[in-house]
């Protein structure tokens, strides 16, 4: 594996730890398994692009919009869910598929092109530095500023008044907390971040596409299970940090087995080996983390 | 004060498990009163604790707390009003908080904190300070989290933190049962010590006769959703456990010749 490369990966590896985070309040902090994330990715990138390419804004108002968009897909999800009562994976579907309908209308197409256009990573080039090290470099300050502000609202009244809600949503409503508010609020959270990443994903990629959210959930659900497996979760701080961590070694995972030439694998077979990674994660970690419990209990 | 008038409650309506569990039912309990309530499985008690607190909502009638309609109210709004400890110790506290997390989010109840951070020195000092009426030496142990203390550990932590606030009504279900009977006790003397210095307005649910006569001010029994006895003062005080149990059995027995009725 090249510099270039290495770098790339870890571009894409800090992009997909905004995917590992709203993985974590969903699934980790809710108690809700969020499908939204499918279609609320390629969403991000969608309106980034568009914005950028055919209404000329700056990029960086237009990713802001982006992940503002995420936030209204992941709200009207949790409000089928406490308003109508819909099955939470069954709303997640709906506005994931209602979204891929959407994104083509976004789009006017199943694609829209970024190449040449002026995008967060332009705005940092020509520094007498190469912008494949820019790039990621520009990332991981935005992704650990990210994390920091997540953990510092999560220590706030309202952010242990979510947490609360999805570890005890009875005790929580005893205690005047409004769950079905709180769920609004944190499926919007995770979708925000979401889309962000998309929209960072195709301005780094080069375009955005319908089909790009496919496998979302599972690389999300994937970072936060291998992350937090491997690193000590006692506090708020480690375990978004570990998310963090669990994107990027899976980034590096994904990289070296399509570069492992011997494994014969296509850049197909991701998902698959995707998914053959979370079962297996799943299972041999029996119920030593609370991560582990929480999705195989649901399972069963 | 908690007013209950003429509140019906329908499970299952319009189904063939359809099933009536209160009738009717009128309770005011006045402003510092301790009630205790007993009755036979099925009898209604928690059906009428969760019609005060919201979780139940009526097929008709009205409840008012301190003052305020709160029929429509949720539960999560009901919480500045009332607060309650649950039988199950797991349900009162949240496992995956550390203790002072917990107090900070009972805190909130009638104080929320917003943006601000959930945890500050004044709520530190508070939680301990609380805390030490227990002597269990849970005030050193503050960031540990709840899941790893026992249950009778929880339900006193679950007891502090239902007082912590400045709720006026106290809404106990049954809440030492799941205690072995020394901590059982131990839990009521502390209840009944927070209930008379906060002067609270307390509804306790309880299986045990002993118990119904001993604590509080004053006493009714459910039987089939509806309020069959009602004690306080002299003839209160002048009641056995012994007369409590007749009673009880002289209930059972109707509900037994009524269903020889129903099957002859
Ligand atoms: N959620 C529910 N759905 C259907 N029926 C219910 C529900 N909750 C209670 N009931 C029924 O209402 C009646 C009263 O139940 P309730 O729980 O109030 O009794 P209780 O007096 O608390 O009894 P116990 O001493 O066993 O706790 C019972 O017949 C019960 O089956
Ligand atoms: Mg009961």
């Amino acid at each position: 594996m090249s510099l270039y490369e290495l770098l790339g990966t870890v571009e894409v590896g800090l992009i997909f730890g905004l995917v590992a985070l709203g993985a974590f309040i969903t699934f980790r902090i809710l108690d809700f398994p969020d499908l939204t994330v499918e279609g609320s990715f390629p969403l991000g990138a969608a309106v980034a692009a568009i914005l950028i390419v055919n209404f000329g804004w700056n990029p960086w108002p237009a990713t802001l919009v982006a992940a503002i968009a995420g936030f209204g897909a992941g709200f009207v999800t949790a409000f089928l869910n406490v308003r109508f009562n819909i099955l939470h994976i069954l709303s997640g579907i709906l506005v994931s598929i209602s979204l891929y309908s959407i994104n083509l209308r976004v789009m006017s197409g199943p694609n829209k092109p970024l190449l040449g256009a002026h995008t967060i990573f332009s705005a940092v080039q020509g520094w007498g530095i190469p912008a494949y090290i820019l790039s990621p470099l520009l990332l991981a300050v935005i992704i650990l500023s990210i994390k920091v502000l997540l953990d510092l609202f999560l220590h706030t009244g309202l952010g242990m008044n979510m947490r609360a809600a999805g570890a005890n949503p009875a005790m929580a409503a005893a205690n005047g907390v409004n769950v079905g508010r709180m769920k609004l609020l944190g499926l919007g959270m995770a979708n925000a971040l979401t889309a962000l990443a998309g929209a960072m994903f195709a301005q780094s990629f080069g375009a955005a596409d319908a089909y790009m959210g496919i496998g979302v959930i599972i690389i999300g659900l994937a970072s936060v299970i291998v992350g937090m497996s491997i690193l000590p979760v006692r506090t708020i701080a480690q375990a978004t940090l570990a998310c963090l961590f669990g994107a990027m070694l899976y980034r590096f995972a994904v990289a070296f087995s399509l570069n492992a030439d011997f494994l014969g694998l296509k850049a197909s077979d991701v998902q698959l080996v995707t998914a053959i990674l979370v079962v297996v994660t799943l299972v041999g970690q029996s119920s030593r983390s609370g991560m582990g419990k929480l999705l195989k209990r649901k399972s069963s | 004060m908690i007013e209950v008038s003429d509140v019906r409650v329908t499970f299952n309506k319009g189904t063939p498990l359809e099933a009536t569990a209160l009738h009717e039912l009128d309770l005011v309990v006045p402003r510092g009163q301790f009630l205790t309530v007993i009755g036979s499985n099925g009898a209604g008690k928690s059906t009428s604790l969760n019609v005060i607190a919201g979780l139940v909502r009526p097929d008709c009638g009205k409840v008012v707390v301190d003052g305020q309609n709160v029929t429509d109210w949720p539960i999560h709004q009901r919480s500045r009003l009332i607060s309650r400890v649950f039988q199950d110790p797991k349900m009162g506290t949240c496992e995956d908080l550390t203790i002072l997390e917990n107090f900070a989010l009972a805190h909130g109840r009638t104080q929320p904190r917003g943006f601000r951070f959930a945890i500050d020195k004044t709520i530190r000092e508070r939680a301990a300070e609380r805390l030490k009426l227990l002597k269990l030496g849970l005030e050193n142990r503050l960031n540990d989290k709840v899941g790893l203390l026992s249950g009778g550990q929880r339900q006193a932590v679950s007891l502090l933190m239902a007082t912590t606030g400045e709720t006026r009504v106290l809404l106990l279900d049954e809440h030492t049962a799941a205690l072995d009977p020394k901590t059982a006790e131990f839990v009521m003397e502390l209840t009944r010590e927070i209930v008379t210095e906060l002067k609270l307005t307390s509804v306790m649910v309880t299986h045990s006769m002993a118990q119904a006569l001993h604590y509080g001010d004053r006493t009714v029994m459910f039987h089939r959703g509806r309020i069959i006895f009602d004690a306080q003062g002299d003839k209160r005080a002048a009641m056995q456990v012994s007369d409590l149990l007749a009673l009880f059995k002289r209930d059972q027995g109707e509900e037994l010749s009524d269903d020889a009725l129903l099957l002859g």
